[in-house]
């Protein structure tokens, strides 16, 4: 573990603020931080983790790479579930439910990768118009929070909450399995030496997009696990909330560097910020003030430069 | 030569941990070359003489601009004294990519050319006008992009940027390295001259050996992380150059 | 086609779409050229075009500015707040400025200086200053803006015979500042350097951490420039009144031409960006779109300009 960790530096203060804040959290709720509420927990949390790892990939296949849309595609899913299919067609099994959010998430992951790769649009103006696209969708197809949810998906926020966690880290440790995987690092730290060295740059570019379509899509169902509903306000803060999670997770922007761990720690982080400060009923203007200066904080503790100015060494 | 005269001065300089220190000076008019085998401490030392790299001991000094001597830090307040350095890899540290000729010229040297933080553009056109001559650049306009131009013509653009500045000493990272060889004769023209005429000293790394022995008047051979050899004029040959930087004692 | 286009400058593109857009306008809408819808038009693309001088600025140093709404909440609520507690305005403004200066410079040179993303540092600082602020107003802010900038953004304003505010001619001065300054000073010159090849500049004199710092800084300042505008124009002060500053900003600095990596661009495009922006809002609002469906149209039309005209290189090109 601690071999594994000693390579993953970035990694250590992620892990150490989710220690002290979980510790917090356990002393200050330990009802809810019980082994038989772990459900519910999880299931309150889960959204924003898949958000935090469906962001990763773009972000690791580096030169700007980053999916603004991941929020917005995840109110997509909630309002397109309630509203057309259970409502509308009035399916309600997972059988069917699942692989048509799923083929959202490939189609609308698809639809990034191919602006931003094949099209090769800077990746934050692609993400931001399929972000304004679907946000706009959204709100068209359902103007107001309504409706309602099977039971099973309702679920995804209680008991089952950790089935679709636990298919989305299977689904990360078989690619981690496949050259693909090797491939991202190597375009995301260096893409021209990965295109010198025939590694298909844009394929695996436009891979990395469909895969975060593909976990968002995932996020959005839980998310409409956990509202209930349709609602077509929520989802939208999520982007930044990832975002936020991946940086705290120590994770460069600049790409090559990153994983699903850095991801989910620093979304559990995030989230027992939260739950620590709503135990204590504080606004959410403070939230938000400890949100963001936690979030500035951890980035400048992070940073590599900060090390290396407090070794006295430089390099050009 | 006393060591008064050197307007760049180097003492004890340690590359690595546990390496013997290195002893350098340079004076007017010299040029002196830096040759190893790639990755063998003459980056690390052009480096720390610009002061872009801290060596792990030892002190650099400059005589600046005003007569005084100053440690050399930094490499900002060095070039401030009167250092220039042209980088080694010119797409990645040299060139700004998009920007016409003009500006890839005129950057280094704004502080001089300017006046309440506006750009005196016609000085610095005609100075332009000046090197283009005195270089033999080759370029459609002022304003055409840098990326139009050749390796070669870069090159000159790059060096132009820095007699701008009217350096006091000038130190250079391999500096023909991908250049035709009409530019490459060129260029040892504009070297000999600006170290005869003017006076300015060059410290030239070179990953040719025949370059070295066309321009400089001592090489200093480096080999893990120490200067291995010291060859004056007479004892430069192209074999003990070789032999000294694969670790041989000279013959 | 597109390598027609490509030919022709961005910003004049920018701008032909902008008349372009106009005229389908007043083909298919009844009313949409009349002055007051033009004078209306002139008078939001100003508050945009101001909105995005920092944005102009900080992508072309090769960064991005997340804070820019967030400040202009802050600087919108507090000039309100302050005002309406009595404070003078000529005391109010130069406040209100200089603390979101300060803040920007935090960003600039946090960023510069250990090289984290921008992104992060102004999204963590701008949400902070959020809170801050709301929390200080508990939500609701009152207070106002003078009369004198109530007139000066007014869309039914004039100045003698010529039917538009002050604004106008004011922000025509400050447009020719920003460009003659980003052409023709040393800092406007080493803020393209930077944003070419931050380590190129570095070699050739140019202080990165400085140079980020200043500009972050007029970027924030610019920002609660436009927040105290927004009071002026919308009468109420409102926290979250820069929300659609975030992307409108980065849009009319795309639209206009210059592009993300850095080094490129310059301010007239923004300038013509916003026009674009706005004629095409208020096109689209004025054939009787739903607002949902406006930002939906508009996050298309983006993507399609910038696939005309905006594309990246491909990473063979870069070798």
């Amino acid at each position: 573990m601690s071999r594994w960790l000693a390579g993953r530096a970035y990694l250590r203060l992620a892990a150490g603020l989710f220690v002290v804040l979980l510790a917090v959290n356990i002393a200050l709720n330990p009802v809810r931080f019980a082994p038989t509420s772990l459900g519910v927990t999880i299931g309150l949390a889960s959204g924003l983790v898949l958000a935090a790892i469906a962001s990763m990939p773009p972000i690791l296949a580096g030169r700007g790479g980053i999916d603004i849309s991941v929020g917005p595609l995840m109110g997509l899913v909630n309002v397109v579930v309630v509203r057309w299919l259970v409502e509308g067609l009035g399916i309600e099994s997972p059988f069917l439910i699942v692989p048509l959010v799923l083929l959202l998430g490939l189609l609308s992951g698809a639809l990034n990768g191919l602006l931003a790769t094949v099209l090769r649009i800077q990746p934050i103006v692609a993400t931001l118009g399929t972000s304004l696209f679907y946000a706009g969708i959204t709100l068209t197809i359902v103007p107001s929070p309504a409706g309602t949810v099977p039971g099973w998906i309702k679920a995804l926020a209680g008991p089952t909450s950790i089935l679709p966690l636990a298919a989305v880290a299977l689904l990360w440790l078989l690619i981690k399995r496949l050259p693909f995987y090797e491939q991202l690092l190597c375009v995301g730290s260096d893409d021209r030496a990965a295109y010198t060295a025939g590694i298909p740059v844009t394929l695996v570019r436009f891979l990395a997009y469909v895969l975060a379509g593909l976990i968002a899509a995932v996020g959005g169902l839980c998310l409409t696990g956990l509202i209930g509903s349709a609602d077509p306000n929520i989802a939208g803060t999520y982007t930044l909330l990832a975002i936020s999670a991946v940086a705290l997770g120590g994770v460069s922007l600049a790409g090559g560097r990153g994983g699903l761990v850095a991801a989910v720690l620093g979304a559990a982080d995030i989230f027992l910020l939260q739950t620590a400060l709503t135990f204590f009923n504080v606004s959410t203007f403070v939230l938000q003030i400890v949100y963001g200066t936690v979030l500035t904080v951890a980035v400048v503790l992070n940073a590599d430069r900060l090390r290396q100015l407090l070794r006295g060494r430089r390099h050009t | 030569m006393t060591d008064g005269q050197a307007i760049l001065a180097a003492q004890g300089i340690r590359l690595a941990p546990g390496a013997s220190p290195i002893d350098f000076a340079i004076r007017p008019g010299e040029i002196v070359g830096l040759a190893g085998l790639e990755g063998h401490g003459q980056d690390m030392f052009i480096q720390a003489l610009c002061g872009l790299h801290r060596p792990e001991a030892g002190e650099i000094r400059l005589q600046g601009k005003d007569g005084h001597t100053v440690q050399v830090t930094e490499f900002a307040k060095a070039a401030a004294q009167g250092l220039a350095y042209l980088p080694r890899d010119r797409r990645t540290t040299g060139v700004l990519g998009g920007l016409s000729v003009f500006d890839n010229f005129a950057i280094a040297a704004l502080p001089d050319h300017q006046r309440f933080g506006i750009v005196d553009r016609p000085r610095l056109r005609e100075k332009l006008a000046h090197f283009t001559r005195e270089l033999g650049m080759v370029y459609r306009s002022p304003h055409a992009s840098i990326g139009t131009l050749s390796g070669g013509n870069q090159q000159k653009v790059l060096l132009a940027r820095w007699l701008a500045r009217e350096p006091r000493v000038m130190l250079m990272n391999d500096p023909t390295r991908g250049v035709d060889l009409g530019t490459r004769m060129k260029l040892y023209e504009v070297f000999r001259r600006l170290a005869a005429d003017q006076g300015i000293p060059l410290v030239i790394l070179s990953s040719e050996i025949e370059e070295i022995l066309q321009l400089c008047h001592r090489v200093l051979v480096f080999r893990e992380a120490r200067l291995f050899a010291e060859l004056d004029r007479d004892a430069m040959t192209m074999d003990r150059v070789i032999a000294a930087m694969f670790g041989q004692e000279a013959a | 086609m597109s390598a027609a286009l490509a030919r022709i400058p961005r910003p004049v593109a920018a701008l032909l779409l902008a008349l372009a857009i106009h005229l389908i306008g007043m083909a298919l809408i009844r009313g949409f050229g009349t002055m007051f819808g033009i004078r209306a038009m002139l008078v939001l693309a100003t508050l945009l075009a101001i909105a995005a001088i920092g944005q102009t600025l900080v992508i072309i140093i090769g960064g991005i500015d997340l804070s820019i709404p967030f400040v202009i909440g802050f600087a919108n609520v507090t000039a309100a707040q302050l005002y309406g507690d009595g404070v003078p305005f000529a005391v109010v403004l130069p406040l209100v400025l200089a603390v979101a200066m300060a803040i920007g410079a935090f960003n600039g040179m946090v960023s510069a200086s250990l090289a984290i993303h921008p992104l992060i540092v102004t999204l963590g600082t701008g949400t902070a200053l959020q809170g801050a602020v709301q929390l200080w107003t508990a939500g609701f802010p009152t207070g106002a803006a003078p009369s004198y900038v109530t007139s000066f953004v007014s869309i039914g304003g004039s100045i003698g015979p010529i039917p538009v505010p002050w604004l106008i001619p004011a922000f025509l001065v400050l447009a020719a500042v920003v460009i003659l300054a980003l052409g023709r000073t040393v800092y406007g010159r080493r803020l393209y350097a930077l944003g070419s090849n931050p380590r190129a500049a570095r070699l050739a004199l140019v202080d990165p951490v400085r140079t980020w710092t200043i500009t972050f800084a007029l970027s924030a300042g610019f920002a609660a420039l436009t927040g105290v505008l927004l009071l002026g124009f919308s009468g109420a002060a409102y926290a979250r009144v820069g929300e659609p500053y975030l992307f409108q900003t980065i849009a009319a600095v795309v639209i206009g031409g210059t592009t993300l990596i850095g080094g490129r661009g310059g301010y007239l495009g923004t300038i013509a960006g916003a026009l674009c922006l706005i004629e095409l809002t208020t096109v689209l609002v004025g054939l009787g779109l739903r607002p949902p469906l406006v930002q939906a149209t508009l996050g298309v039309t983006i993507v399609a300009l910038v696939a005309i005209y905006g594309r990246e290189a491909h990473v063979r090109e870069l070798i």
